[in-house]
């Protein structure tokens, strides 16, 4: 660990300006613009912009449609990742075709893929072909309420890999010694993922559980593609108010929406890791 | 923990194999479709969005017949997806090329440094990593306007070289480097510079693979810089934004144009794939 402290500013200043820059700058000059009425004298109105953001319907259903999707998709990621890595973990060595084959789609482009999505969900496609195997009617997944289910395949599709990498890579530091004198104490196996797996997994399965939500509120991008700048109501998110407040140079709207949506985010993740501080006091 | 390769383990193995081979099929499908003829790939897209209860699009597998039509279109007849692959190109190489130079160098500060207030620049990193892009866009079109940066390609490069999640993900792994490297190095005579260059970059080989894969694939995905930065500027827009307008216009071509697309992505994977499933270990925030 180096102390003198001026050799650390070649290093730190080039990111820092940047930072500050492109980062903190904007941020900052962001709340004062959310705050005032974008006229020629650019007039301070306080909170005023907020009430009337808030107010607007099309927020209030895109904030209403990001909140569920989210709900929907940072969850289920995480879940789904954790069994993944946990079967995955059991199966080892033998997983690296399968580690292999799950990571590659977090790096293909989402708009190449849209085509076989397209494909896979047209009313006469595949999809339809298996829900009519099972006996079940065809569905209209490209259109309405149904059009979430592609989006959200979609995205877990996409980020799969990345959270089952990190769980993986955890769940495979714990010295298999610990299991093996668990098993000879005669402890179950359900008893030696609470007391075992689950203790020594919780600061990275917590650092999964951010990124998921992170990407979740990203989901904006699937949903573009699929459902274009005006996308049927169920998947008006709120990215999609955003960007066509600013298509129609309503600046202030836009910065008081992602005012108003950071402070939801900040507000979630507060929480969350106030509850990882208790809980890993708790373990330990 | 050696277990006995029983029946549970074949169930596992055989599920999670048909679980690998699904998430594969979408890039499989997009090669195999390419290598039908464009008149092929336009008569079969022209079966979707039909709903008559009684039809079925075919269960259309591989090509009819091989050919090479879509590739010759899209790379020597029509130049449309080349302009646009090329400036996809170009973008991810200098986003890239300028995350090498600061982004390392930051996380190296940030971790092997005692200075005052280091906790709060990375938790303030933490807190910017957080942010969706919106929460920032207008502010920061505001500052590359009066750098005169808005439509050119400066506009989409320069905030992508500072993007905290990667700062985030080298730091965390250079936190957990011992301290003997570097005091071992030290006895040598090794400056600070010499250090970090010869010393600890090697070291961090994996995340520095990972954290290059992992961003390049963002590079090449970018939709909201080029949407809200290049408005004006059709002609600096990369693959990603302009590629379901080619899917909408049923050319034909479009699956050729997507292996294209996906091409590049699956030899960045394929180099680094072993620096990812080794460097992406996030422990806990120290």
């Amino acid at each position: 660990m180096y102390t003198k402290k001026r050799l650390v500013l070649p290093f730190l200043l080039p990111g820092l300006i940047g930072i500050l820059l492109f980062y903190v700058v904007p941020f900052f000059g962001g709340i004062w613009y959310s705050m005032t009425d974008g006229s020629f004298e650019n007039a301070f109105v306080g909170f005023q912009n907020y009430s009337n953001v808030w107010q607007n319907p099309m927020f209030q259903l895109g904030l209403k449609n990001t909140m569920e999707l989210s709900l929907i998709c940072a969850p289920g990621l995480f879940l789904l990742s954790f069994a993944l890595s946990v079967l995955l973990n059991r199966i080892r060595p033998a997983g690296t075709f399968f580690r292999s084959s799950v990571l590659l789609p977090y790096l293909m482009p989402s708009s190449a893929v849209l085509i076989i999505w397209l494909l896979w969900f047209d009313f006469g496609g595949p999809v339809n072909r298996l829900v009519t195997l099972f006996g079940g009617g065809r569905v209209l997944w490209l259109q309405g309420m149904e059009l979430r289910y592609p989006v959200i395949l979609l995205f877990l599709w996409k980020n799969l890999g990345f959270c089952v990498v990190i769980f993986l890579a955890a769940l495979q530091a714990i010295p298999d010694a610990l299991y093996e004198y668990a098993t000879l104490e005669g402890a179950s196996f359900t008893r030696q993922a609470f007391s075992i797996t689950l203790p020594l997994i919780v600061p990275s399965a917590f650092l999964v559980f951010i990124l998921c939500w992170v990407n979740a509120f990203r989901i904006f991008k699937e949903v573009y593609f699929i459902g274009g700048a005006y996308p049927d109501e169920p998947l008006y998110t709120l990215q999609n108010y955003m960007n066509n407040m600013y298509g129609k140079l309503n600046y202030q709207n836009v910065t008081t929406a992602a005012y108003s949506f950071a402070l939801i985010v900040f507000a979630l993740f507060g929480v969350l890791f106030y509850l990882q501080n208790r809980a890993q006091q708790g373990l330990s | 923990m050696r277990k006995q390769r029983g029946v549970r383990f074949r169930l596992i193995q055989g599920f999670l194999g048909v679980l690998a081979v699904l998430m594969l099929l979408p890039m499989l499908q997009t090669f195999l479709y390419s290598f039908s003829s464009i008149s092929e790939m336009k008569s079969y897209m022209g079966t979707r969005g039909s709903f008559d209860e009684s039809r079925w699009m075919d269960p259309h597998l591989i090509p009819n017949m091989f050919s090479l039509g879509q590739y010759h279109q899209i790379l020597i007849t029509d130049n449309t997806v080349l302009r646009l692959f090329v400036n996809s190109a170009m973008y991810a190489a200098m986003i890239l090329a300028g995350q090498a130079i600061i982004i390392p160098a930051m996380a190296f500060g940030l971790s092997r440094f005692h200075f005052p207030g280091r906790n709060a620049a990375f938790f303030g990193i933490i807190l910017l990593m957080l942010l969706p892009f919106q929460v920032t866009m207008v502010p920061n079109v505001l500052t590359l306007r009066s750098l005169g940066l808005t439509d050119t390609i400066w506009a989409v490069v320069l905030p992508m070289w500072f993007a905290p999640f990667y700062i985030f993900l080298i730091r965390q792994f250079m936190v957990g480097l011992p301290n003997e490297l570097i005091e071992a190095a030290e006895m040598d005579g090794a400056g600070t510079f010499s250090v970090y260059l010869r010393v600890i970059l090697p070291v961090c080989r994996p995340i520095l693979g990972a954290a290059a894969a992992l961003s390049f694939a963002e590079s090449w995905n970018l939709v909201e810089q080029p949407l809200t930065y290049l408005t004006t500027r059709g002609d600096l827009q990369p693959l990603s934004t302009m590629f379901n307008q080619l899917v909408k216009e049923k050319t034909g071509f479009e699956f050729a144009g997507a292996a294209l697309y996906i091409l590049p992505a699956l030899f960045v994977y394929l180099f680094f794939q072993e620096d990812i499933l080794s460097g992406l270990q996030l422990t806990e925030l120290k």
